[in-house]
């Protein structure tokens, strides 16, 4: 009857099925494996050159390729953004390409926001009711003298908790292999943050100088808020299409599309107000360059928040009405 | 009146009514118009043919799905608007028992008191003895047997006290001694705890064994309801079976009373069987013809109807 009940019977379902296993092993597998590709990379890369002869060359390499002017226009942006962005650190003498535990964390978020991160929220979120139809369990568990929206509701709340603990997981394990790699200290160095162009150029207005750990604080934040929003709009298929196969589908399909999408058709900016172009909010927020002119963490946070109220008022309103006759 | 008719008077309380249920799926009407009380301590029928909308009429019951007219009260509160203290009164079993079945029986019976007042958690021994589950209790459901199933889905429909049980099709898919155990289970709750038991079948011997009260429905329309006694009297109460000699001219005598057929194992013999139709009160007649005439009377039986018959009448012809 009470609600803290009702969400302990969620999370024991969460906990119980083997999907949670399963994404806590996908997440150290994958996090080790990038750790281990990406230090046996580097290590060919560099060739113990010090850094600032490092991002000299390879500033003059982006210049040359600039002036040799076969470079496509979408690319011409990024690659000035990017000499811009080489520049201004040479300036304050910070390496851009440093390397630390910490550093690996905040870079996981990134890298993590637009794809892993909605994929794991997918995952526990799209049978999150259509597993009850499929088990047949929906109809003792609205038979019950609990109203639906309760139901719902304590689901809702379980999936959120689950999708939390997923982003916080990911976060220490990330810490613990990179560490592994590059070794645990350098929490309070300094990261310049904030690059955003403004037309063809580096607005130097914007950018700013925080230190590591806050950068990365707020990096996750972001990427668990969007984690959460895809929850809630996977959270609707699995109440509409009552399978979970086919709402896992659909969820996948809207990600793979939209990672695609502004590659393809670059010029089409209404696509910025579709979910999933703003689910790289850390990456708006560090100020690479949107891939849809006008694109701000701003805006894309509050479009994501939009979605996902959106898909959240749709998923109570169809799961308290309709008829369960499966 | 018999007894079962006396046992399910008006005298008890009606813990359940349906009053008018129609349900429409696009243009065709699963049920229609379909009205029932269930009272305290009985066992009430809910009998008809696959596909007559007895689930569907279930699932309007405990609220999955909505009627399109009429409505259902429990304990005289409104299914529609006061949902969640109606449902506190009622148990239930819709379609097959669907538990978790990667939880244990036990984990189930927690899940579910969770969504009850306080207090249900405790009686989870009691009734894990009542359906004889206690030994295999901190199994998973995935390994227990259909007839375990079906006694784990009682035993959570109970978890609340319910004043009433509702079950679909209890014995689907059981073995006979499942079957005879569920029905000893029914008949306990009713008599001895009072509780109002509402069964589905589309079996006619399961439900004339065990309920008191029977509702026939047929293509969504309830075709017949009472007492169980009282619906097979109704149709048995003009069948007669002699015995007589010689058998031939029995039934010739017999014919003008009503209808009169020898049976088919006895149509060559001498002595021999006769199934007769004939109203009550020309019985006699018919019997002193017959001796008058110089026949042999063996023996005269009224002969019991079974629901099978009911429901052949009640249906005009199509079988269950």
């Amino acid at each position: 009857m009470r609600f803290p009940g009702l969400v302990e019977n969620e999370i024991l379902k969460f906990a119980r099925q083997r999907r949670f296993r399963v994404v806590v092993l996908i997440l150290v597998a994958l996090i080790g494996l990038i750790v281990f590709a990406q230090s046996r990379g580097r290590e060919r890369f560099l060739g113990g050159k010090d850094w600032h002869v490092e991002t000299q060359e390879r500033m003059a390499r982006i210049q040359n390729w600039l002036r040799d002017g076969r470079m496509p226009k979408s690319s011409q942006r990024w690659a000035r953004f990017e000499l811009d962005r080489l520049r201004y650190h040479v300036d304050r003498d910070v390496n851009p390409d440093a390397v630390s535990g910490p550093l690996f964390v905040r870079g996981f978020a990134n890298a993590a926001s637009y794809l892993l991160l909605p994929l794991l929220a997918i995952v526990f979120a799209s049978d999150v009711v259509s597993a009850e139809f499929a088990q047949g369990t929906i109809k003792l568990l609205l038979t019950r003298p609990v109203a639906r929206a309760r139901v719902l509701a304590s689901k809702l709340a379980a999936l959120l908790l689950a999708i939390t603990l997923t982003v916080l997981f990911g976060g220490i394990v990330a810490y613990l292999f990179g560490g592994i790699a590059y070794g645990y200290g350098g929490w309070e160095a300094p990261v310049l943050t904030g690059f955003r162009s403004s037309g063809e150029r580096l607005d130097p207005a914007a950018v700013r100088s925080i230190v590591l750990w806050k950068d990365t604080v707020l990096a996750y934040g972001l990427a668990w808020f969007a984690a959460l929003c895809v929850g809630a709009i996977a959270l609707l298929t699995s109440v509409l299409l009552r399978s979970t196969a086919a709402a896992m589908g659909t969820m996948l399909a809207a990600l793979i599309a939209g990672t695609i999408l502004p590659r393809l058709a670059p010029s089409w900016e209404a696509q910025k107000f579709l979910f999933v172009t703003n689910l790289p909010l850390p990456d708006y927020y560090s100020g690479t360059p949107p891939p849809i002119p006008g694109l701000t963490v701003g805006f894309a946070a509050a479009t994501l928040a939009a979605w996902a109220v959106a898909a959240l008022a749709a998923a109570f309103l169809v799961f308290v009405k309709r008829d369960v006759l499966a | 009146m018999s007894t079962a008719a006396t046992l399910s008077g008006s005298s008890r309380e009606i813990v359940l009514s349906a009053e008018h249920l129609t349900k429409r799926f696009g243009r065709r009407e699963a049920v229609s118009d379909v009205s029932f009380d269930v009272r305290a301590g009985e066992v009430f029928g809910f009998l008809g043919p696959n596909g007559a909308g007895k689930t569907t009429t279930i699932r309007m019951l405990v609220g999955l799905a909505r009627p399109d007219h009429g409505r259902v009260q429990i304990r005289g509160l409104d299914l529609s608007r006061n949902f969640e203290k109606a449902m506190g009164h009622v148990g239930c079993i819709v379609e097959a028992p669907d538990l978790y079945k990667y939880l244990t029986g036990r984990e189930n019976l927690l899940h579910f008191s969770r969504m009850l007042p306080e207090g249900a958690a405790e009686r989870i021994p009691e009734l894990a003895r009542l359906v004889a589950l206690s030994e295999r209790l901190d199994d998973k459901v995935s390994t227990y047997s259909l007839g375990m199933r079906q006694r784990l889905g009682i035993a959570q429909a109970l978890l609340g006290n319910p004043d009433i049980l509702i079950l679909d099709e209890p014995a689907n898919g059981l073995d006979p001694a499942g079957i005879r155990e569920i029905r000893q289970l029914m008949r306990h709750l009713a008599s001895e705890r009072g509780i109002a038991v509402f069964v589905s079948s589309h079996l006619l011997s399961e439900v004339e064994q065990t309920c008191d009260r029977v509702a026939i429905i047929h293509r969504g329309r309830t075709l017949a309801a009472g007492p169980v006694r009282e619906l097979v009297d109704r149709v048995a109460s003009d069948r007669l079976r002699l015995i007589a000699r010689p058998v031939k001219r029995a039934a010739e005598i017999l014919a003008p009373f009503g209808a009169a057929e020898i049976a088919d194992d006895d149509r060559g013999a001498d002595e021999g069987a006769i199934d007769a139709r004939i109203p009550k009160e020309r019985v006699p007649d018919a019997l002193r013809a017959l001796t008058a005439a110089g026949v042999d009377v063996f023996a005269v039986e009224r002969s019991l109807a079974s629901l099978e018959e009911v429901f052949l009448e009640v249906t005009g012809g199509e079988t269950v």
